[in-house]
């Protein structure tokens, strides 16, 4: 490492990276556009302007990201000479940018416009009409182009040459001409072109699937981690007002995903948001499943448990680490059989980049607890071998399949404890109870690498549904007593 | 004056110059024989240089052997090293690399053949602008001859000693002709200049050590090397020894490329040489070194024409490419036409150059119609000012906003006259007042 000084700090910087980093990893504001830390520096934008001063060397303007970290430099980002650097340049930034925020996506969440509000002048000095370019180019299924927003800072071409390594997109033409370009129109391609909103500063490539869906502002933004795959990318997770997921991001991590994810995880939240949810504690009675207590349902499912002579606790691979020990207890207190249904990992579905193929997203932590694997066929096959059978986890019926859970016997006692109500009848079905999915509720999911993914709610979970976790926690308790529970018990439970 | 030393020309006035027969008969390739056969080692060579003061004749008047001694140490650095000889001349005024190509190209290629001795390169590489096709004919065909006399390739005469040489056309881009932008097209890429550091000789053409060279810098190898540098430090003013070409255009009787002594006075140059200001007319601006230089006040015409002379006039050298405007030329309108190229130029990848080159056309063209304000004039100081210096990664930007400031510096009177004047004041060609564009509204 390197002593540098900034804004009157020694510090330490790493001399393998650009100036800039030093400044942003030790709180110095420094606005860029064309820097990207996932990405190569070209240094074309000019906005990261900062004075450094270097032994005898008078204090000179330069442009953070190009500059390499020398013994001794002395950086001040604040100084009046970098203010009036940055101001200079943003003005030619903005001089054919249309200032359309009011009707932009990115507003609210775009480095220009802040930046803008927060150096710029008030005052436009430019009467000269605007470059005018295309306004809504669709550059695929995932991404539309504007032109005109664009200021040409090259991240998209750069990450699409660098990170899929499949280089589709270019600027064409020059100066006040150039702009960004597939070649002849072809439509992008690819698994991560999502990634190209994210990394665009302004709102020229925004996703398709989130325009005009939401003001960026009204999202709340919580930490979460991807169920798609075994890699488990670190993500944002975006709700509207407590309402529906709006959108998926990653999140930087270093040790998972970098600043990525694929468009499979990114898009993959519409799927589950339009399945309808079991959000209600349901009981067998003369005219099926009938309305019950979740209490009455746990003390139903505790009672088939105690009863059974073989009973199995199946596991969907979506459940958590700290789900999974509360399985674990509650299998040492009745004697239950417990196993996780995995599925094969598609090989067909794994990339070099992120992608592992692995469908569940917490098969290592779960095979690390030492919870038996079952491919689905091999959980249909146990559950005929049970004589009462709790199938828990969030998509675990999903899992298991609805055909083959049909043709379980009707002898057999089942109680699906799931976040998604099943497709239709299922004749052996004695209970349910709806769960929170991986966007309600806080938990932990070892990836393939063993690195612990968060899980955080990002909302509120349905009325209906009962942690997972709460329900583990009183079956076991009630189990280990062997006794029947009282309803004080299970309300102090509830309660936990 | 006449009658001074000459060399860069002299073999051009011989007829079919341009072929091997003729310059092996005024004693072509001898001096590289020499250099291999004797031989003459490649720190001489390069000490030689530097000793003979050479100053880069591409713009920036580097002195070419201190560049040359960048290159790193072969046996610290086993990387292949190249040259790529800046044939891509595209400076408005800029014209003399055309006539050492079309003329006398093979003296082009003893001189790479000797800095490629003295730096040891596998491969030297000419970058022809891609207007200049008779350059690229008469490059590809001496190329051709040498090559068949064993003058370029595996084994240069015997010696052992290898380099390849080729001749690459451009595509038209003036950015190419950016040292870096022109490493990129050679690469086979679009030409945006990288940005520094690394420098070439670290991380050049091929990430390998490359050094880029005027043609007319490499012209004069073969000469000092033959004659020494002695010979060439009597020659021209001390800070800028040696001859240089003058391409002098514009408002003169006898416009051409001269061949004249560093330190000439540009009123020398302009009156003995190119016949003087045409039709009579006084001189009222010039500029000393290509369009990126800048228009100078004709009262400064007494100023010789050579790197330090001209710095102290707030000017550059630069190519040694004369421009002269006469007294009934407007120099905003000039202005306008050399904001026009830079715009067009411009690769667009710096924020400033891509919007300033725009923005100072569009004032510019406001102005020269007619219809700017006094507001236009402080505005284009203030947009230049923003361009320039060193505030890109290129000196494109730079290069268009200079000369402007250099106008500006001389000739503000004749900006502000232009202000609410309705028409040019100084062409005054349209006599129609345009438009009163101040009605315009300004853009949400």
């Amino acid at each position: 490492m390197t002593i540098i000084t900034v804004n009157g700090r020694e510090v330490e910087a790493d001399p393998a990276r650009p100036l800039i980093d030093a400044c942003h990893d030790n709180g110095a504001h420094v606005p860029h556009y064309c820097y990207h830390r996932g990405l190569s520096p070209v240094g074309s934008c000019r906005i990261c302007q900062v004075v450094v001063s270097q032994g005898d060397m008078p204090p000179r303007v330069v442009a953070a990201c190009r500059t390499p970290v020398a013994k001794g430099m002395v950086v001040n980002t604040e100084a009046e000479a970098a203010h009036g650097a940055r101001k200079e340049c943003l003005e030619f930034i903005l001089k054919n940018h249309p200032l359309d925020c009011p009707i932009c996506d990115k507003a609210g969440e775009c480095s220009l416009q802040d930046n803008a509000y927060a150096e710029g002048q008030s005052e436009c000095r430019s009467v000269e009409p605007r470059r005018e370019l295309a306004k809504r180019k669709s550059l695929g299924d995932v991404i539309v182009l504007d032109q005109e927003r664009c200021i040409l800072c090259s991240r998209c071409v750069r990450f699409m040459e660098e990170v899929p390594q499949t280089p589709q997109l270019a600027i064409v033409g020059r100066g006040t001409h150039s702009r960004v370009e597939t070649w002849q129109d072809q439509p992008l391609s690819g698994n991560y072109q999502g990634n190209l909103s994210d990394v665009c500063p302004v709102g020229a490539l925004t996703l398709k699937d989130f325009r005009f869906q939401a003001r960026v502002w009204n999202l709340r933004k919580s930490a979460s981690t991807c169920p798609e795959c075994s890699r488990g990318c670190s993500v944002t997770v975006e709700v509207l007002r407590d309402g529906p997921v709006k959108r998926i991001r990653p999140r930087h991590n270093e040790a998972v995903n970098g600043y990525w994810m694929c468009d499979e995880g990114r898009l993959g939240f519409h799927e589950r948001e339009q399945r309808p949810r079991l959000a209600a504690a349901l009981l067998a009675g003369a005219s099926g499943l009938e309305t019950a207590s979740a209490s009455r349902v746990i003390e139903v499912c505790a009672d088939l448990i105690s009863a059974a002579e073989r009973p199995l606790l199946l596991a969907s691979p979506f459940i958590t680490d700290e789900e999974a020990e509360l399985l674990k207890q509650l299998s040492a207190s009745c004697g239950a059989r417990a196993a996780v249904v995995i599925r094969d990992t598609e090989s067909a579905d794994a990339d070099t980049i992120l992608r592992t193929g692995d469908p569940s997203p917490n098969r290592r932590g779960l095979t690390e607890a030492g919870l038996e694997a079952l491919s689905p066929a091999a959980a249909a096959a146990a559950l005929g071998e049970a004589d009462c059978a709790l199938l828990l986890g969030e998509r675990s019926a999903e899992l298991v399949g609805f055909e083959a859970l049909c043709a379980l016997p009707v002898k057999l006692r089942l109680v699906l404890l799931d976040s998604y109500a099943p497709e239709g009848e299922i004749p052996a079905l004695n209970a349910c109870l709806g769960i929170p999915d991986w966007t309600e509720r806080p938990g932990t999911w070892t990836n393939i690498d063993g690195h612990k993914g968060q899980l955080l709610p990002a909302r509120p979970a349905p009325n209906g549904t009962r942690p997972l976790t709460a329900t583990l926690r009183v079956l076991a308790s009630i189990l280990a007593e062997s006794g029947t529970p009282t309803a004080a018990d299970i309300a102090e439970e509830a309660t936990r | 004056m006449s009658g001074h030393e000459t060399y860069l020309l002299d073999r051009t006035r011989t007829a079919a110059s341009h072929t091997l027969e003729v310059y092996r008969a005024s004693g072509g390739y001898q001096t590289i024989e020499r250099v291999l056969k004797q031989p003459i080692t490649p720190l001489e060579i390069i000490d030689e240089m530097k000793a003979s003061g050479l100053r880069g004749r591409g713009g920036a008047g580097f002195p070419t052997g201190l560049k040359w001694s960048f290159m790193p140490d072969r046996a610290t650095d086993q990387r292949p090293r190249y040259m790529a000889v800046n044939a891509d001349e595209s400076e408005p005024g800029t014209c003399k690399d055309r006539v050492l190509m079309e003329e006398d190209p093979h003296g082009l290629l003893e001189g790479c053949l000797i800095a490629a001795w003295a730096m040891g390169l596998e491969g030297v590489y000419i970058y022809i602008r891609g207007e200049y096709l008779e350059c690229h004919r008469r490059m590809q065909g001496a190329l051709d001859e040498a090559r068949a006399a064993g003058l370029v390739g595996s084994d240069i005469l015997g010696s052992g000693f290898s380099c390849e040489i080729n001749v690459h056309p451009g595509a038209g881009a003036y950015i190419c002709g950016e040292e870096t932008g022109l490493m990129e097209s050679l690469e086979g890429k679009r030409g945006p200049p990288r940005p520094k550091p690394p420098f070439p000789a670290g991380f050049g053409l091929w990430g390998n050590p490359t050094t880029v060279n005027n043609v007319e810098s490499i012209f004069n190898v073969p000469f000092i090397i033959e004659r020494g540098a002695e010979w060439f430090k009597n020659i021209g003013v001390d800070t800028s020894p040696g001859n240089f070409l003058c391409g002098i255009s514009g408002h003169v009787e006898k416009p051409g490329v001269y061949e004249l002594p560093l330190g000439l006075s540009a009123k020398t140059i302009v009156e003995e040489f190119a016949g003087g200001v045409w039709q009579g007319r006084q001189l009222k601006a010039w500029i000393p070194g290509g369009s990126s230089t800048g228009f100078v006040a004709g009262s400064l015409i007494d100023t010789p024409m050579d790197h330090n002379s001209i710095k102290a006039i707030g000017s550059m050298f630069g190519t040694g490419a004369m421009v002269i405007l006469d007294e009934t030329a407007c120099i905003v309108e000039a202005s306008l036409v050399l904001a026009r190229f830079y715009e067009h130029e411009s690769c667009g990848q710096c924020s400033q150059c891509r919007e300033g080159t725009q923005w100072l056309t569009q004032i510019l063209a406001r102005l020269e119609s007619g219809a700017g304000t006094l507001e236009d004039v402080d505005m284009l100081e203030h947009i230049a000012g923003g361009m320039t210096p060193g505030k890109t990664i290129c000196a494109l930007s730079d290069a268009a906003a200079i000369p402007l400031q250099v106008a500006l510096s001389h000739f503000r009177g004749e900006f502000e006259a232009h202000a609410g004047a309705g028409c040019c004041p100084v062409t005054d060609q349209s006599k129609v007042p345009v438009t009163d564009q101040s009605e315009v509204k300004a853009q949400p």
